[in-house]
């Protein structure tokens, strides 16, 4: 699908930047034109990346579910890791991608709760590798926002 | 626009009965502002044969808000305030009949000659920050060195006990998040369960916190001075520590964690504060405040996001926030609780 899917949103955001909001004579109609042009601008990355970030989280949650496995003692939460640890991705659709995405990070609240009240050296380092897991993923999903000046 | 600004102009001279011929012009409505929906108008009238003319901001509730608050709760602050020193603007009228506008809104003193900087812009205040950062940081710390109960605020706010005031507001936005997340999220529920498992001391006296005070919501002219203090909806009785966090919140700094509000260095923000309170920081406590900031920008951007999702309320400014400002916290947070948990493991 040529032009690509972010090229037109870029484009359309510098139309809608440079061209339509200086016409606008009205305050709130201006500032709701710029907010649609910046997400236009940061649905470009998005639209690239989507699928692939939360594909790559699901991927070491579930890696992470596989290490965790052996450190936590709850027979049902430890099935439910194993569970998880094992599935893939049936669909690229990005709601689809979403709902696993979701369901996996539900089941992370749930081991972190369970680590954080353990008081061993694994709990610990399971519970940083935790959240080095989430600002990394958090940082993979930084939205882009346009140099302006 | 039309049916407003009559409607408006009825109200007004129901308000003012020696007032004739009251006309309601240029009224346009101000971005931004997702908690009310906030117009800018002139009120011209004549009264004892003379024509007088005011301008005047109308703020009305919204069918859906980025916050849930009571505008009663925003006009009393005004109200409070206005004698003190603390710029804002005159409060005028309050009226919940919906009869007048469909909906509840109060009216007040337009500041005129004067800008508000956006939060996202990376130097929303150019040359001009040198003069602005001082009186920020220092009206702030006034603030919070009132009494309550001298500016008649005690009275019509609930004033938690010293030691809980961490723990009301915690309770009350994680319970935002979890009545209004739409998707899992770890990274705010995880930073909830450690502010929990680590409270901060408490404050040595109770104080009237903002609640929203940052950049974009206050008023400043083309000289540099602060004119006026905007946005109270979500002021109420706690820790004075609560404010400071949410005004050096990275997000409000193009993520600048050291030159909070784009304005100052961190530690002479933090200086002018304690000078203008007369209270020293208890850096412990702070820290836990700075993070509970970012849980509570979470909470908001969470609710927005449903808001925004459910075609409750359609402004982009809601579905901006969602993006972005939680893009923002959520990376700020994990960043700061990722530094935890690699202490506590090592």
């Amino acid at each position: 699908m040529k032009p690509d899917i972010p090229v037109v949103l870029q484009h359309s955001f510098g139309k809608l930047l440079l061209e339509v909001a200086p016409h606008i004579t009205a305050e709130y109609a201006v500032g709701n034109t710029s907010v649609i042009g910046l997400m236009m601008f940061m649905s470009a990355t998005e639209f690239e990346r989507g699928a692939e970030v939360r594909a790559s989280e699901n991927r070491t949650m579930r890696a992470i579910f596989d290490e965790a496995e052996g450190l936590v003692e709850d027979a049902g939460l430890q099935a439910k890791l194993a569970e998880a640890a094992k599935g893939q991705e049936t669909s690229l659709l990005l709601s689809d991608l979403d709902a696993s995405n979701d369901a996996l990070k539900e089941l992370l609240i749930e081991l972190q709760s369970v680590i954080e009240e353990t008081d061993s050296p694994q709990a610990r380092a399971l519970g940083a590798r935790i959240w080095a897991f989430l600002s990394d993923a958090a940082d993979a999903r930084k939205l882009p926002y346009p140099s302006l000046g | 626009m039309e049916d407003i600004a009559t409607k408006f102009a009825a109200y007004l001279a129901h308000k003012m009965p020696g007032a004739a011929n009251v006309t309601v012009s240029g009224l346009s409505r101000i971005h931004g502002g997702a908690s009310r929906e906030t117009y800018r108008l002139t009120a011209s009238w004549e009264e004892e044969g003379a024509p007088r003319a005011r301008p005047l901001i109308l703020r009305r509730d919204p069918v859906a808000s980025l916050i849930d608050t009571e505008r009663d709760l925003e006009f009393n602050a005004y109200r409070a305030f206005h004698p003190t020193g603390v710029p804002v603007p005159e409060p005028l009228y309050l009226e919940t009949d919906a009869k007048w506008l469909d909906r509840s809104f109060f009216v007040m003193e337009q500041i005129e000659g004067c800008q508000a900087a956006s939060p996202f812009s990376p130097d929303p205040y150019g040359e001009l920050a040198p003069k602005l950062g001082p009186q920020f940081f220092s009206i702030l710390g006034q603030i919070a060195a009132q009494d309550p109960e001298k500016i008649g605020l005690a009275a019509t706010m609930e004033a938690p006990a010293l030691d809980k005031c961490w723990e009301r507001e915690l309770d009350y936005w994680e319970g935002e998040i979890d009545k209004d997340t739409l998707i899992a999220q770890p990274i705010a529920k995880g930073a909830v369960r450690w502010l929990r498992r680590n409270p901060p001391p408490p404050p040595k006296r109770l104080t009237v916190v903002h609640g929203d005070y940052r950049t974009g919501n206050f008023l400043f002219n083309d000289q540099g001075e602060i004119k006026s203090i905007l946005d109270w909806e979500m002021c109420h009785l706690g820790d004075p520590l609560e404010d400071l966090a949410w005004a050096c919140d990275p997000l409000w700094a193009f993520e600048n964690e050291e030159k909070p509000g784009g304005l100052l260095p961190r530690e002479e923000a933090l200086s002018l504060w304690e000078k203008a309170s007369g209270i020293t920081i208890d850096r412990k406590a702070f820290a836990w405040w700075e993070i509970f900031a970012m849980v509570k920008g979470l909470a908001i951007w969470i609710s927005a996001g449903k808001e925004y999702q459910a075609g409750a309320n359609t402004d982009p400014v809601m579905a901006f926030s969602s993006w972005y400002c939680t893009d923002v916290h959520n990376r700020l947070l994990a960043k700061r609780m990722k530094a935890i948990a690699e202490g506590e493991a090592a």
